[in-house]
């Protein structure tokens, strides 16, 4: 094992040696372009160049315009929303998964966890062409009679995205909150039940409680991803359905200013950092 | 209440049902296009047919992106297979230094949005005048699968009893020794589950290659490009085609990485 030195080398020069080495590639392809990514949001760009002399105009221009700080809360909420209605969707499947047993409760958990290693893209596209005006969700609302024309309520705009991102999201929350499930120890349940509880106060004062930190980190997941994400509301967004993400992306792009765009990435990073940390704390919580 | 627990179960199994209809539904309408005509964006559903497919043996672009995208993957994997491995060797062995800050730093391009993970190497990449090439798309890959392939094979080398290598030592074997005879054996099926995984997310990422890529595309950016002009017949065949064939590899890694007991239904809840 790497524990053990060189023969040719005194012990220390090895040990030394061998931690240069483990952190070599993390300090040189995560570190440094995470450090040079920061220093970037801090510079300015003048005819396409980057200037580098350090100002907090990047971040003066974020707080000030009035565009970007609505978009960015009105992005925030989408993402909220998704991690709600996925959450919601997500737990009736894991306590279902907690029902069965044996080798049934691994395939079906495969089965919800399969879609996560299938092409992003694809499902994207998937969803797009149920989603369209002329897709399959609009055509089985007009063949069941429900309306009598195409909605556009569901077409190119924030809820299309809202839609295609809770579909897209949906394993990520399964899992914890399955995990989070798993653990609860059945005496709990069977004491409770012993005790002369109902199957519902069972579950709304024992199993809930105790799963509220599983959902709450999926609950900031499925948030982290959604607002970090710029490939849906590209394809299903259309030209009103703009978030943080396409924003993010657009100055790198045909915008060109990179260190705007490094100030709005930092600006994101700040906001999943504080996602994850929520969902952490309020996971303590919730275990007591 | 007997009545009341039957119709919870009904109403959660009805649920479930729902989710898997929202998961695999929207996959089946490429997947059932891709056997018939599309013209003018409708499907002709009254015959099926293989043109599609047809149509996707002589698109070279495609095929030059299936190439890239193997190439890129086979490379990522290669390299965070061996860098993960010495990553968690290191993690584990009592001289390691800084073991949480180094942990930190792996995790973070996983942790981080990709959008994040690609801009910070972007702009890295144009600092120190790199061109970008399929190199920076591997660099990306390598850097964003690592953590998972690190993870895995340091949770099944802390399963392994530390007797074993404390053995292979009082036996009079070398350090590479106990790492070939011993260790590396006992850390296979986690190392080629590791590999399958990040072949499967190397060949689905598209957030950070469209960010680091020059010229070069891989097929799911090659595919986005496609997309965004609209609906094409051979653009429902590749999907079938990708679905499959991820779809195979997850299963491939599973049965690696799951255990034993799992799979043979000997549960001990």
């Amino acid at each position: 094992m790497s524990a053990r030195p060189a023969p040719n080398l005194p012990v220390p020069a090895a040990q030394w040696a061998t931690t240069a080495a483990a952190y070599a590639v993390p300090v040189c392809f995560v570190l440094a372009p995470m450090a040079l990514f920061l220093a970037t949001s801090v510079f300015s760009v003048d005819h396409g160049d980057i200037v580098y002399r350090p100002t907090l105009a990047n971040y003066v221009r974020f707080f000030t315009d009035p565009l970007f700080p609505t978009i960015f809360w009105r992005t925030c909420l989408l993402c909220l929303a998704v991690a709600v209605l996925c959450v919601l969707l997500a737990y009736p499947v894991a306590y279902f998964l907690t029902t069965l047993r044996g080798r049934r409760r691994y395939v079906l958990l495969v089965l919800l966890l399969v879609p996560l290693l299938m092409s992003y893209v694809i499902k994207i596209y998937a969803v797009r062409s149920i989603l369209g005006g002329n897709g399959m969700l609009n055509r089985a609302l007009m063949a069941l009679g429900l309306i009598d024309q195409p909605s556009m309520l569901f077409v190119f705009n924030l809820n299309a995205v809202l839609l295609t991102l809770t579909v897209l999201l949906i394993p990520f929350a399964v899992l914890p909150i399955f995990l989070s499930l798993e653990r609860i120890p059945q005496a709990l349940r069977h004491a409770s039940a012993d005790l002369g509880a109902s199957g519902a106060q069972t579950f709304w004062r024992i199993t809930v409680p105790l799963s509220l930190p599983g959902a709450a980190s999926a609950a900031s997941f499925v948030f982290v991803l959604a607002i970090g994400d710029f490939l849906t509301p590209q394809m299903v967004g259309g030209q009103s359905g703009f978030t943080f993400g396409r924003i993010v992306y657009s100055q790198f792009g045909t915008a060109y200013n990179w260190p705007f765009g490094a100030a709005l990435s930092v600006i994101l990073a700040v906001t999943v950092i504080a996602a994850i940390a929520l969902g952490g704390r309020f996971g303590r919580q919730g275990r007591r | 209440m007997r009545r009341a627990d039957l119709a919870a179960a009904a109403l959660l199994a009805g649920l479930t049902t729902i989710v898997f209809v929202l998961l695999y539904g929207p996959l089946m309408v490429p997947i059932l296009s891709s056997f018939f005509a599309v013209s003018h964006g409708t499907v002709d559903w009254s015959q099926p047919t293989l043109s599609a497919y047809a149509a996707l043996t002589g698109n070279e672009s495609v095929l030059a992106a299936l190439w890239t995208t193997l190439v890129v993957g086979a490379c990522a994997v290669a390299l965070s297979v061996a860098i993960g491995t010495g990553l968690a060797l290191y993690y584990a062995s009592p001289m390691a230094k800084g073991r949480e800050f180094l942990q930190f730093l792996l995790f973070l391009p996983f942790l981080m949005p990709p959008i994040i993970t690609g801009l910070a190497l972007l702009i890295f990449f144009r600092e120190i005048a790199f061109e970008r090439s399929l190199v920076t798309i591997v660099i990306g890959h390598t850097v964003f699968v690592l953590a998972l392939v690190y993870r895995t094979i340091l949770t099944r080398l802390q399963s392994l009893s530390a007797s074993l290598v404390e053995a292979s030592y009082d036996l009079g074997a070398s350090g590479w020794q106990t790492f070939r005879l011993v260790l590396l054996p006992n850390l296979s099926s986690a190392m080629a589950g590791a590999a399958i995984l990040a072949f499967a997310l190397s060949f689905d990422e598209t957030m950070i290659t469209l960010l680091v890529t020059g010229t070069q595309s891989t097929l799911p950016v090659r595919l986005w490009a496609m997309m965004r002009l609209g609906f094409t017949p051979d653009i429902n065949a590749l999907v079938a085609l990708i679905l499959f064939f991820t779809t195979a590899l997850c299963l491939g890694a599973v049965r690696f990485l799951m255990p034993a007991s799992a799979l043979a239904g000997t549960e001990q809840g």
